[in-house]
Formats: C-alpha cells, structure tokens, sequence
C-alpha cells in the first residue's frame, strides 16, 4: 500500500544519506518496483499529503453525535454546523471508536501517539523501589526545567522515547511537522505563551474594558494563539503534519454535567474546528489534506446524576485499611490547601494518626502509593507485606520487653521471612548490580556524547531538530544519573538486609533505615499477601506458639484488601438507582505458571488477567496468539480464588451466569452469532471478534481492555532474545524492561457508575478512567480534500479501537505497507509493525482489488 | 394512603397559623414529588415518603387531633377535591420535570396603553403565604415596550420590579445609618406606591454613573465630616446596595426557574439573555456599561460557575458528613436543582459514638455532635426515617426496615464559592450570624472607623490580601464575600420548596430571619404581602394613561437624545443627570413621528447586533448561518443606510470576507455603498483593491466607489425570484 504512494514522498523529501549509501542492488530493486507500480496502480495512490489532527481530550461520540443531529431554531443548521459540515458531511466518521485500555487520558494518547501496545499504564506511575514518580501531565516541571535545558520533552515522551515507540508526529521530519500542547509535547514553544498573552492584552480598549469587567480568560487565550500559529503553518508548504490539542470538554464534563455547559464548550471547539478548516480549505494544499478529529476517551456524565466521590486515601489511612501513610501525586482537596498552589505537585504523603507501627514515619515509610487520576479507577501499591513483617519484628525486638520464647520465636521469624526470600531478593541484588554496572558505563559513553555535541547550531541544524536531539542527550544522561542513584540505594539496603546473620543479630545494633529501605514499596505483593497483608502487631502483641515458633495469625492483624474492597459502602448515597458501594472490580495480573495447573488450557501467553467483584464472581482472562501473533482471548468464570503461602493457587472454575464481572452474560446488547450465548462465550475468540461482540454492551470493550491494561506486551528496546547484542546492550534492555515493570501497582481498583475516586477536588460533572462504554466510547472523525480520496458522508459502523489509529493515517498518507508494517524510511524511525487493524471503509481502495505492495519492497 | 396524610398535616399547619394556604402545597407535593424520572426529583419523592414526627409540645395540638379525627372521614377526597380546585387542574405530565415546575410558575402579560407589555412571573408559593389567589403570589414584572406592534425587531427590555423589593420605612432608614447595627427592626406594611424599579436595562449605564458619583461624594465630601458620619453614611450605603442586591438575586433565581418551564415563552431567548445578563452584571461597578453584545455569553459563563460551584459543594458536604458519619439531604429547587442542603445525626448513632473525639468540623462548621449532651436529649424538630442493614433509605413498609429518629444540625447553602455556607446551626442560632457578620464586621472597623484602605497603606493592603486569601482558599466560613447571595436563595427556596416538611419549614425560615444582617429586610410573610401589594399598584400604574404610559412616553423621548446630538452633548447630559441625583434626564421635544424613527433605530440596532454576531461567529457564515436571515439585515442596513452607523459597516465588510455566496456578496457591497459613513466607503475601497476577491466583484465595488453600479445587484424575493435593485 505505501510504497504506491512512496514516489510523491520522494519528491518531497530528501533521500537519507543512509539510504543511498546502502546497496546498489536494493537500490535497483526498489526503483525497478516502484516504477512498476507507478504505471500499474496509479488510480489507488493515496493523495493524503498532509494531516491536521484536532485531538480532543475527553470528547465522547454520542454527545457530538446528538448536537449534531440537534438544529438551532435560530439558523435552521446544526448546533455544531462545522462538524456536521466537514464530518458528517464532507468526511468519515467511526460511530464505534473505543479507547483499548483504560479510559485514560496519558495511556490512551500513548496507544493513540504510537499504534502500539500499552506501555503507558497511568496518568501518574510510581517505581515500586525508589517512588520515583512519572507525572505524565504535569507542564510545569518541563518548562521550568526547560529553561535552563534540563528538560526538552514531556514525561510521557522521554518514557516512549526510553521504549524506542516513535509518535505518529516522529514520523515526520523536525522541520516538516507542528504540534501543539499536549501531554505528549516534544519541545516546548515559550513564545505561544508569551504571544498568548500579549495577544489577549492588544485588543480595543473597549474590549478590554468589558473583559476586565467581567473577568479575564486565560485559558482560552493559548488555545486562540495555538489556532492561530496553525493557521500561520497551515500556509508553509514544507510542513505536512500539524496537530492542536483542545482539552477544554474535558474540563468541563468533570465539573458540570448539564447540557448547557457542554454545548457552550462544544460549540467553541466547533468554531475552531471550522477555523482550521478554512484555513486548510484557503492554502495551496487544501486537496491534498486530510483533517481528523479524535479524543482519547469519553466522559461518564449525565444531567441527572452527580458523580460521587469515594476516599481510598482515608479507606487506606484507616486502621480497618491497614494504617496507611500514603502517597499520592495529586494533593488532597487541592483547592483547600495553600501549598496546593505549588504547581511542580512533589510526592504527597498523606499521614495517619491510626498507623500501628509508624507513627511519626510518615515520610521515611509511606506503606501505600495511589494513582487515581482519572477517577473512575485507581491503581494501588502496597508496600511489600514481607517488608512490613521484617519492619515490625526489628520494631518489636529493638523497643524490648518481650519475653524470651517470644524473642527468639521472632527472631526465628525475622531471619525466616529473609530466608524465605533470600533466593529471590539475591536474584533480583545481582541482576540489579548487573544493570546498574552496565548504567555506570552507558553513562560514561552519554557524558563523552553529550561533552561532544557542538554548543551552537546554524539555522539549518536547528530546523533539522539537531539543537533539540543534542539536549536529549543530556535529558538522558541527567536522568540515568538521578536513577543510578535512587536505584544503588535501594541496593545498598537490601544487600543490608541479606548480609545480616543469625548468629551475629544484635537487633539494638541495627539501624532500621540501613536494612529496611526508607521511600520503598519493595517486591509487588503476591495474591496469598494481599489476602493476608501484614499492616500491624496484633491487639495481644507478639505471641509465641507453644513449640517456640511466632504465631503468625495472632501476632499480626491480617488484612484480605481483596473482601475489605469489596465490602465498602457508604450511607450519604443520596441519588437513586445509584450503588452504595463504590467499588465494582478489582483486577490484578498474575503469573501463567501458578494458572496452568488449574485450568484445561496450554499455550497461553505468560500473564493472566484476574478480575473479581466478589468471591462468587470471579473470572480469569487468558490469551494466546497465533502464528501470525494474532491475539486471542477466553474469559474463564471462576469464584473463590486465594493463594495460599506456599504460592499455590485455588479457584473454581463456574458456569456462566449473570453477575459476573463486566456483566457480559446478561447485557442485552451482547453481539454474538447464534443464540447459545454460553457456548459463543466459553471459546476463545479474537480480539476483533470480542470487540465486534462487545462493544454495545454496558462494559463494552472491558475484556480487552482490562487485558491491554494490565498485561505486559513486548516490544523489541525490551526484548533480550536478540542475539547479536552486547552484554551491556542486553543488560540495559533488562535495566528498562525492570523500570516498566517496578511501576505495575499491586491492583487496579475500578469504581462502580457514578462513582469516582478523585480526592484531589470534587468531580461532580463526570468522569472517566472505567471500561463502561460511555467512558471507553471516543471519537475518530476525518474528512480531506478532493485528491485524499476520504469518503464522504459516511459513518463506518464497524468497531475499531485506538491500536487502529496510527496504522491508518499511516496507511492514508501513504507510509504502511499491507502487512501493516510502516515504509523503510519509517523503519529506520523505529517504527514497527502495528498489531491493530487499519480501518479498511477510510482506504481509497477499499472494496477493490488491491495492488499488493507485499514483497515489493525489501523487508527492513 | 400516604399521599393523603400530607394534605392532613398540612391543614393543621393551617389551624395554626390561621391560614388555609398550605393545604393545596402539600397535595402539590405529592403530585410533584412522585412524577418526576430524575434523580433529584426521585430524591425529593423519597423526602416526601418520609415518616416525619414532630416532638414540639403546643397548645393547640389537642384541638388539632381532634380535628385531624373529623379529617381523616373525608380524607379520601381531599386531594382530589383541592386539585381540581388548582389553577393548572389538568394533571401535570408526570414525566416531565418542566411540566411539574409549570404548576407553581406562570406568566401574565398586561398591556401598557402605548405599546408596551407589563410581563410578571407569579409563583405558587409554600412559604411566603398569601390570603388570596390561592398563594399565586406575583414575583417579578418586566416592562417590554414594543412600540405598539408584534415584531420582536423592535422590542426594547426597559426595567425590572423584583416586586419584594420595596422603599424603607423611615425606621428601617434610620437602622440601617446605624454602625455597626447588623439587624432588622421591623417589617413594611404600608403600601400605597409603585415599587421602585431595580434596574432599567434600556439605561444600564445609568446606574454605574451612580454609583461612581455616590463614592466620589462618600470620599471627597462624606468622609471628611467625621468619623460618626463616615461610619453612618457608608453603614446606609452598604445597606441599601445590599438589599437591592439580594432581591435582584432573588429576581435571578425566579427567571432562571421560569426559563425551566418548557413550552412556548414571551420572553425570546436573545431577551432572557439579556435580561440575565445585565442583571448578574448589575453587581460590578461598571457592569453597565458592557457592551450588549456579551451579555448572552457572560450568562453562560456565569451559569456554568454557579452550577460548578453548587456541584462541588454538594459532594463536599455528602463526603463530609460521610467522614463524620452524619446524614446529607440536598434540598432541592423546583426545577430539580440543589441550592441548600440540610445535615442530619441519626439517635441511635449519637448513642453508639456519643464522646468519639475524632469529630472535624471543618467545612461543617457545627459543633462535634458526639460530645453535645443536649442531643441525646434534644427537645426540637425531630423526624423519623427508615434504614436498611446496609443504612440505605427505605419505605417503612420494606420488610427488615429500622426506624432511625433523625435530628436536624444545619442547613447549608450550595451556591457559594469554595465550600458550603452554614445558614443555618440547630444548636446555635448565633453560629451563622457571627459568620455572617465577620466581613462586615472587619469590614466595618478598618474603613470606618480605622479609615485603613487597601490602596492608601500598604501594610493594611498585604495583610488584608494574605488574610482574604488564606481565608478563601483554605475555604473558611469567615470573612466570604458572597453570604448574601446564598442566604437570599434560602429565603426563595423556603418559599418554593415543596419537599419540606411544613414544621421545619416554619423553624428554618423562622431562623432565616434572625441572621439577617440589614435592617431594610422584611420576613417571609411580609413580603408576600409586599409582592402583592406592590403588584397591584403597579398594574394601576401599568393601566393609567397618566402613569406607566407617561413613563414610557418621557423614555422614548430620552432615547431620542443620541438620534438628535452628539457624543460631547451627550457627555453633558449624562454629566447632568449625575449632579442632579438622577433628576435631570434631557429629553427631546413629543413629535409625531417619533415612533417612526424609534422604529427604525431600534431595527437597525437590532440588525447591526445580528451582523456583529453573525460575522464573528465563524471563519465561514455560509455553513453556520441561515444566508436568506443574513441577508435581510443587510438589505435593512442599507435601506436605511442613511441612518446607519461604522459598525454596521464594519460588519458587512467582515461578512463579505466571511461568506462565498455570491448573493451575499452582492447584497454586502450594495449595504457598504448605502451606509453614510466614512469606514463603509474605505471597506469599499479596500475589497476594489483587494486581489484575492473576484474580479467581478471588484468591480462592482469599484462602480459602487465611483457612484453607480454598472451591473446591478441580484437579491432574492422571500420567494426566492430574483428581482433588481438599485442604488436608493
């Protein structure tokens, strides 16, 4: 399919020197191909030039659908006449467009940015060992640190960057493209906000006058100086791909909820919809320029409802909760607080006056971390129950006063939970002092690159983006150091800790920070831990078995976060048909191997999904793929599943019924051929095939979803099983592989309808974050000019989710071969394979025989 | 059987206070209350379906039983009877939230001998009781004059009576002089005149020459005399700005539920913008004198906030009472909406928690009720409710129901920035008025009696912006500027509010009363009468030649003024007006056309405002705008180019850029050939010049510079035939 169009790209773009430096012989071939399909296939080349893509955070289809339909009675047009006219009419829209994943903003723009799998799990992640925080949307650290170079890129970008994911924006030439704030940002432009704001101030003095009377608007200030900077590139021809963010529906579904508020917020954007569309309409490439409209997710709102807010931080803090110090990145009740007006949000912790055994450690030992930006889920992080034992028992021995049978039961217990551990925590010291030898010497090589990088660029270096790679390469370094510390601390510790004997343990000689690691959550806690968390001593003290040992049940109080979860519920629920109880689900990953004794499946991928509303309903998500990598899923209903200590699983496999998680069985807008519904959903089934099944449903895509979310994809920065890397190579692969995985919390934690989790403020609007469809339904829209080929008027009603995005603008610009892998000048990008589909009804040779590019081109 | 126990114990209420008003609110709760889908209104059935026991002891109580027993034979008919005895007697749409709102609002239009319409809300009321009319008690009235004609082009909003607000009593003057006097003193009860207009939306920049005229002589001559006069005069002022601002508030609140009913409205929706609009701006200094063209937007705006606003103070005071386990209670307006909210402590939990010393009263603001001994014995308002295992609300029929004897501890307002207002403490009357009185109070000491101001010491002005900001943005329930506008929705609530029962409703608004900081306030009751009083008087107004006719004939005259003189007369005239306190207004002389060109001038207003809108709504006018309505103005315009001003010129040209029909086009330059003014012949020039524009049409603006077209323009008949027309 590309290289149809490769050609036209050719002419536009400089051959690399790479390119022409490589063989004469592929060369020859490459031309010989493309000149055959020149003569051949001429009617099926993709025009598609040029991209302008309005993103829209948080803009759900239904509600544009139903504004558009709507008429002013004053105009007799659409409510939003420039949707209607650009999409509706003169354009393509996908009706059944869902997000894949968690209705989140920072991971579904990553999956909407790159085409690929989730790396990106959260607004917010936390490194498990060092509480080292990612922050995905927070601007002010990048342009405060952007002053002095530090910082070039946002967070998300320096993490896909880290990954090797180029953006679908990477695909483009420095040069050749221009975006706009997002959270997604490489480069921050001071001038935008600093023209924002003069253009605000340079205006009539009337208008001024009346603004000022009524109250000036700032933020409506940078998007009015984004339009216009687009418009201005809009008229460059050198550039052919433009994108502008508009986050302002989303705002505004998290505080309101009436039709009034959202249709106001919409039409503006349709103004600016209708801005940008002239101004392509008006510039020389108007025929060959394709402009999409997208949002990353919907919003849960609805008139009639308030959105209920639920605090998982004081559910934690409590003593029913364990105790917990906690830390999140998001300050509580920040509109209360006065140092809520420090825009950089360092770690929160939360303290609490019922810790039982911290009291005063609040900042040396936060026990928990939660994310629950989004708010209709939250991820959780405990520390390690193994560490809180150690914790409490060092505690116990060094404040005195025990007896001694229960001295010596608890220091058999101490060096028993560290023996217990010792082989895996040996294990994980040394791939970590493996990993970090090989960063010392990474960033050794980094300082000799970046102390040779030229300190000044000519203007053709900086438009080739050269001025901004070289600051990467201190962004890099910086952030190798910082890490290589953070990371050899936490060694250090745990070395402490492995290193102490028996024989030698004076517990009043050792210091607790020396062996416990301070700001640390450890190993993520197995399933049988977090059914039995340690949080405290028991009500009785430590108590000694009669044959010497500790007994274990009554020495500590044992928290199941699994049934604590699930039992929540509330008495100020003052909405109708609304649940008392907070929490709908709780999902987690676990290992293959602790499954496979259980179940009649084989050749499944190594992680599974558990998902569980309750001990009765329970299922298990597999999945495999084929030969061809097609990914393919079963749902396996199960209840009562627990880990007992010595790791091994128990569930029972259950028929299928109502009630079950994501409530499939019983959804009347379940899709399926046939009308044995069990049978249809007892079989494994693409994952095309569930979306085709599911996607109407209340959950709509939440099978998929929880898996894309939860399990862990490979790609190739993280795969070791390349033979011809270096040892350092290899190793620092691991070192990133561990980086991604240290933030996987120990539970998704996933809020019931009308509920949220934001204790940040109050979001009574709306919100998003779950697998509900209303959340998960977003918007892909796209309309071009004459040579573009999009179809007009039509609504493709096929559902697609956001894997399909990048592979088909790729596909329409001419930069994707059949086989769904970009062009060998985006290879050399970093761009791979795309696992989702292209949508097909967007193709101008959709329908019709295809001139088949595969094999035509030497595969990179 | 419910259902008719309400009427029931309404009708005691009634032998109460004498009054049989109440008895057909009831039933209307009834009816209400059960036939809404949402939520709210769910919530408000569920209010209703309330099991409610009242512990007051009083005297008439026996006689009361005794009654209630004769009752009770014909109660099975009593709803019946007294719904089809309401003025809506067909049964409200149960669906329909609107439907039900339209049971307790509804409009009367009265016509003006001259041309002009009186157009009053009238409310069903709960609590502000009327002896007559079935509790119809009228609100607000609006004066439109229409020039004698239906067409809205012509149509001009003049003022607006909040029909509660009222002139003083001397004594309630001399109160409200007093420093430091934070209180109301007594009610008014002689009505005999035409209430004073709140504001005059056709003048709005009248009264911000006021208020600029009333600080300057408050600060160059007032303040001189003295402390005591400074104190006295700047008490009065405050007093006076607050009353009026309370009932434009309450004036607000009655035309945003009546824009809630559905149906046809006389109001368009242009006309209620703007209505809204000015009066929401009427609480800036200079709020009069924003351009027009805003108002739709700064409604908009304005309603977002106050909706965001009661959003997050709704959750805030449900996760709270949720931290303390108490009881949250949205009150609701008729339209559904929570304006207020009640907190409640179950008994049984007061037993169970009783000395729990983990109570926050932050944002509650009430004392810790688990150490308050005075709960466990309380002798107020009490009512029972029934719970689930799992502390839901349920009927008392539902099988495993608790009966759970709740006590009422504060009534809060929503509709406040940052954190709910406590208007109400059942413990402790004077918890709310201290924290009413706090920024008047500081308020108060530092500029009256300190003559500290925030631009003349610097010291003062940091301390008092850390001391304003720590205290707004830690949300603290002291020192908060906007009480007022939150205690004036209470007072309408308590009158709206069909949810309520009758007994609380008399506690609370029995309470409202006592918190009240101006003296030229009147109860609840008092401004019934007031309403209708001052209704009456100005329907007699309305319908006598000599009155709101004259009235309306002297306007039209000052609205001449700019049609006849220029900016620096009109400077002067203004000038005048202020010195004479309002006395002076110029007027031109009565001429028998004066209607006639009023007519014009007020169309090509109303055309210029829509070309302005239209130009600045969009990149391109053709797919957003009805071209046919575009091009109507344009062809008013330039008919009546003579009289047409720069910015109608400005308009069209910026359309002419704006659109691609050719008509349109056409019609454009056409309109900038006709209108007398120097911008519409440079636009002219400029599209001849401009080379991205058709050469044709260049052209044809080049004739049109030169003096005649050589192509006449085409325009469309309203049938669609194309006709000629020519240069006038």
């Amino acid at each position: 399919m590309s290289v149809l169009n490769f050609p036209a790209k050719a002419q536009r773009r400089k051959v690399s020197h790479q390119c022409i430096s490589s063989s004469a012989l592929r060369l020859c071939v490459f031309a010989g191909v493309v000149l055959f399909l020149l003569l051949t296939a001429g009617s099926s080349l993709a025009q598609t030039q040029r991209i302008v893509i309005v993103k829209c955070d948080g803009l759900p289809y239904d509600v544009v659908d139903r504004y558009v339909k709507q008429r002013d009675p004053q105009s007799g047009k659409s409510v939003l006449p420039w949707i209607d006219h650009i999409f509706y009419q003169r354009g393509a829209r996908l009706s059944n467009f869902y997000v894949r994943g968690m209705s989140l903003s920072a991971p579904s723009w990553s999956m909407l940015e790159t085409g690929q799998h989730l790396q990106i799990k959260g607004n917010v992640e936390f490194d498990r060992y060092t509480l080292h925080s990612y922050d995905y949307l927070n601007f002010f650290p990048l342009y405060a640190a952007g002053i002095n170079g530090s910082r070039i890129d946002m967070r998300a970008v320096e993490v896909l960057d880290s990954l090797g994911l180029p953006m679908l924006s990477d695909a483009y030439p420095h040069n050749e493209r221009y975006t706009t704030y997002s959270i997604f940002l490489r480069n921050p432009r001071y001038s935008t906000l600093q023209r924002s704001l003069q253009n605000r101030f340079t205006r009539s003095p009337k208008e001024l006058f009346d603004e000022w009377t009524m109250g000036f608007e700032i933020r409506s200030a940078i998007t009015d100086q984004l339009v216009k900077e687009l418009i201005s590139k809009l008229g460059d021809p050198k550039v052919h791909y433009l994108d502008l963010m508009m986050e302002d529906f989303d705002h505004a579904a998290h505080h309101n909820n009436d039709e009034q508020t959202h249709l106001a917020v919409l039409k503006e954007m349709d103004s600016v919809i209708g801005q940008v569309w002239t101004a392509i309409q008006k510039s020389a490439e108007a025929d060959e320029t394709a402009m999409v409209l997208i949002s990353d997710h919907g919003v849960n709102t609805d008139e009639r409802v308030y959105s209920q807010g639920y605090n998982l931080v004081k559910l934690l803090g409590s003593r029913a909760g364990g105790g917990h110090h906690v830390i999140t990145k998001r300050r509580l009740m920040l509109d209360y607080a006065i140092k809520g007006v420090n825009p950089f949000v360092p770690l929160i912790t939360t303290t609490t006056p019922d810790t039982y055994y911290l009291k005063g450690e609040s900042t040396a030992y936060p026990t928990a971390m939660l994310d629950f930006d989004g708010n209709e889920r939250a991820s959780m992080h405990l520390r390690d129950s193994d560490l809180n034992t150690l914790h409490i028992l060092l505690k116990e021995l060094q404040r005195g006063g025990l007896s001694d049978p229960v001295y010596r039961a608890t220091v058999d217990e101490f060096f028993g939970v560290i023996d217990r551990k010792r082989a895996d925590w040996q294990k994980d010291l040394k791939q970590l002092q493996n990993e970090l030898g090989a960063l010392d010497r990474a960033i050794v090589e980094q300082r000799k690159l970046w102390l040779a990088q030229p300190k000044k660029f000519t203007k053709e270096q900086q438009d080739a983006g050269l001025d901004d790679a070289s600051k990467r390469i201190f962004v890099q370094l910086d952030r190798w150091q910082t890490e290589q510390k953070e990371y050899s601390e936490y060694a250090r510790t745990l070395k402490n800790l492995l290193t102490l004997s028996s024989e030698a343990f004076a517990p009043n000689k050792v210091r607790i920070p020396d062996i416990i690691p301070q700001m640390s959550m450890g190993d993520r806690n197995t399933i049988y831990e977090l059914q039995n968390y340690v949080a405290g001593v028991g009500p009785n003290g430590l108590v000694a078995n009669p044959d010497g040992s500790l007994n274990l049940e009554q020495s500590f109080v044992h928290i199941n976060y699994f049934s604590l979860l699930q039992g929540v519920s509330v008495r100020n629920n003052v909405q109708r048909g609304i649940s008392n109880r907070p929490i709908d689900l709780i999902a987690t990953r676990l290992s293959r191997d602790l499954v496979l004794p259980l179940i009649n499946e084989r050749d499944i991928d190594p992680d599974v999904i558990w998902v569980t509303a309750g001990a009765n309903r329970q299922a298990l998500i597999l999945s495999r793929r084929d030969a061809n990598g097609e990914l393919s899923l079963r749902y396996l209903p199960i209840s009562n599943l627990s880990e007992d200590a010595s790791g091994r699983l128990q569930f029972k496999e259950i028929s299928w019924q109502a009630g079950l998680p994501l409530q499939i069985f019983e959804d009347p807008n379940l899709n399926i051929p046939g009308a044995d519904r069990t049978a249809w959903l007892s079989q494994w089934h693409s994952d095309g095939e569930w979306l085709q099944a599911l996607h109407k449903t209340h959950y709509s895509n939440g099978l998929i979803g929880l898996q894309e979310e939860l399990a862990r994809h490979d790609i190739e920065r993280l795969s070791t099983t390349d033979p011809k890397l270096s040892e350092d190579e290899r190793l620092m692969r691991e070192y990133a592989r561990r980086k991604r995985e240290l933030v996987e919390p120990d539970m998704l934690i996933v809020a019931q309808d009308h509920w949220n989790f934001d204790v940040r403020g109050f979001n009574p609007g709306g919100n998003h974050g779950s697998f509900f469809r209303i959340s998960t339904h977003s918007t892909f829209m796209i309309a071009g000019g004459a040579r573009t080929n999009v179809p007009h008027a039509l609504n493709i009603e096929t559902p697609y989710d956001s894997l399909s995005f990048v592979p088909t603008v790729l596909a329409l610009t001419g930069n994707l071969r059949d086989d769904s892998s970009p062009v060998p000048e985006l290879w050399e990008r970093g761009f791979r394979k795309f696992p989702g589909p292209v949508v097909k009804e967007l193709l101008p040779d959709h329908e019709r025989p295809k001139a088949t590019a595969n094999g035509a081109t030497v595969s990179p | 059987m419910y259902i008719n126990l309400q009427p029931l114990r309404a009708w005691i209420l009634q032998l109460k206070n004498r009054n049989l008003g109440f008895l057909s609110d009831s039933v209307q709760t009834c009816s209400l209350g059960c036939s809404t889908n949402s939520p709210s209104a769910r919530f408000c059935c569920y209010c209703e379906r309330r099991r409610m026991t009242i512990r007051s002891r009083r005297h008439w109580h026996l006689r009361a039983s005794l009654f209630l027993a004769f009752l009770l034979v014909v109660s099975p008919l009593s709803s019946t009877i007294i719904r089809a005895q309401g003025p809506n007697a067909p049964e409200a749409d149960k669906s329909d939230p609107a439907s039900a709102l339209s049971q307790i609002l509804r409009l009367e239009r009265i016509e003006v001998p001259g041309g002009a319409e009186l157009i009053t809300v009238h409310a069903r009321l709960a609590g502000l009781e009327s002896t007559e009319n079935d509790n119809w008690v009228p609100l607000v009235s609006i004066l439109r004059d229409t020039l004698g004609d239906n067409d809205t082009e012509n149509n001009r909003l003049r003022y607006v009576w909040p029909l509660t607000y009222t002139r003083p009593t001397m004594k309630q003057r001399l109160a409200a002089a007093i420093p430091f006097f934070y209180a109301r003193v007594e009610n008014k009860e002689k009505l005999d005149k035409v209430p004073p207009p709140a504001i005059d939306l056709a003048a709005p920049e009248n009264e911000v020459w006021n208020k600029i005229f009333w600080v300057a002589l408050q600060n160059i001559l007032l303040d001189t005399y003295g402390t005591p006069i400074k104190a006295s005069t700047s008490s009065y002022r405050r007093n006076t700005s607050d009353y009026r601002r309370s009932h434009i508030i309450r004036a607000l609140s009655v035309l945003a539920l009546y824009q809630a009913v559905k149906g046809e409205s006389v109001f368009t929706q242009s006309e209620m913008a703007a209505i809204q609009g000015r009066l929401l701006l009427s609480d800036k200094t200079f709020g009069g004198l924003v351009d027009d063209s805003h108002l739709q937007n700064y409604y908009t705006k304005k309603t977002t906030q106050t909706r965001d606003e009661r959003g997050h103070n709704w959750e805030l005071l449900r996760q709270r009472a949720e931290s303390e386990s108490l009881y949250f209670e949205p009150l609701l307006m008729p339209d559904g909406s929570a304006t207020h909210a009640l907190l409640w402590v179950a008994k049984r939990d007061l037993v169970k928690l009783q000395g729990s010393p983990r109570y926050s009263s932050r944002f509650l603001n009430v004392a810790n009720p688990w150490t308050d001994k005075r709960l466990l014995n309380w002798k107020g308002y009490v009512e029972t409710r029934y719970f689930d295992s799992e502390n839901q609300p349920v009927d008392s029929e539902t099988p495993g129901a608790e009966a759970v004897e709740m006590i009422p501890l504060g009534l809060y307002g929503l509709d406040n920035p940052k954190i709910p207002m406590l208007l109400i403490d059942f413990r402790d009357s004077y918890n709310p008025k201290k924290r009413e009185m706090s920024r008047r109070v500081l308020n108060d000491v530092t500029h009256n009696m300190l003559s500290l101001s925030k631009f003349g010491n610097l010291p003062f002005f940091l301390g008092r912006t850390v001391f304003d900001f720590v205290t707004g943005r830690r949300g603290m329930d002291i020192n908060q500027p906007s009480r007022l506008h939150t205690y004036s929705q209470l007072k309408l609530l308590l009158a709206l509010n069909t949810s309520l029962e009758p007994e609380l409703r008399s506690e609370v608004s029995g309470r409202v009363e006592k918190i009240s900081l101006n003296p030229f306030e009147n109860d609840l009751h008092a401004e019934a009468n007031i309403a209708t009083a001052q209704y009456n008087a100005l329907v007699a107004f309305a319908k006598d030649p000599t009155g709101l006719a004259a009235k309306l004939d002297r306007d039209r005259r000052a609205e001449l003024t700019p049609l006849e003189h220029g900016g620096k007369a009109r400077l002067a005239f203004s000038v005048l007006n202020v010195l004479s306190f309002g006395k002076y207004v110029h007027r031109e002389e009565l001429a028998a056309d004066m209607e006639d060109r009023l007519d014009i001038a007020r169309r090509l207003q109303y055309h210029t405002s829509f070309l302005q809108q239209v130009a600045k709504s969009s990149a391109e006018i053709d797919i957003t705008w009805n071209l046919e309505d575009v091009r109507r103005s344009i062809r008013f315009i330039a008919a009546h180019g003579s009289d047409a001003r720069s910015d109608a010129a400005a308009a069209t040209a910026k359309i002419f850029a704006r659109t691609r029909d050719d008509e349109t086009r056409r019609a454009c330059l056409d309109g900038l050939a006709r209108i007398h003014s120097s911008k519409a012949k440079s636009e002219l020039l400029r599209i001849s010049q401009n080379n991205e524009v058709d050469k044709a049409l260049r052209d044809l603006a080049s004739e049109y510079l030169r003096g005649a077209p050589r192509v006449q323009p085409v325009a469309a008949t309203v049938s669609g035939a194309p006709v000629i027309t020519g240069q006038p």
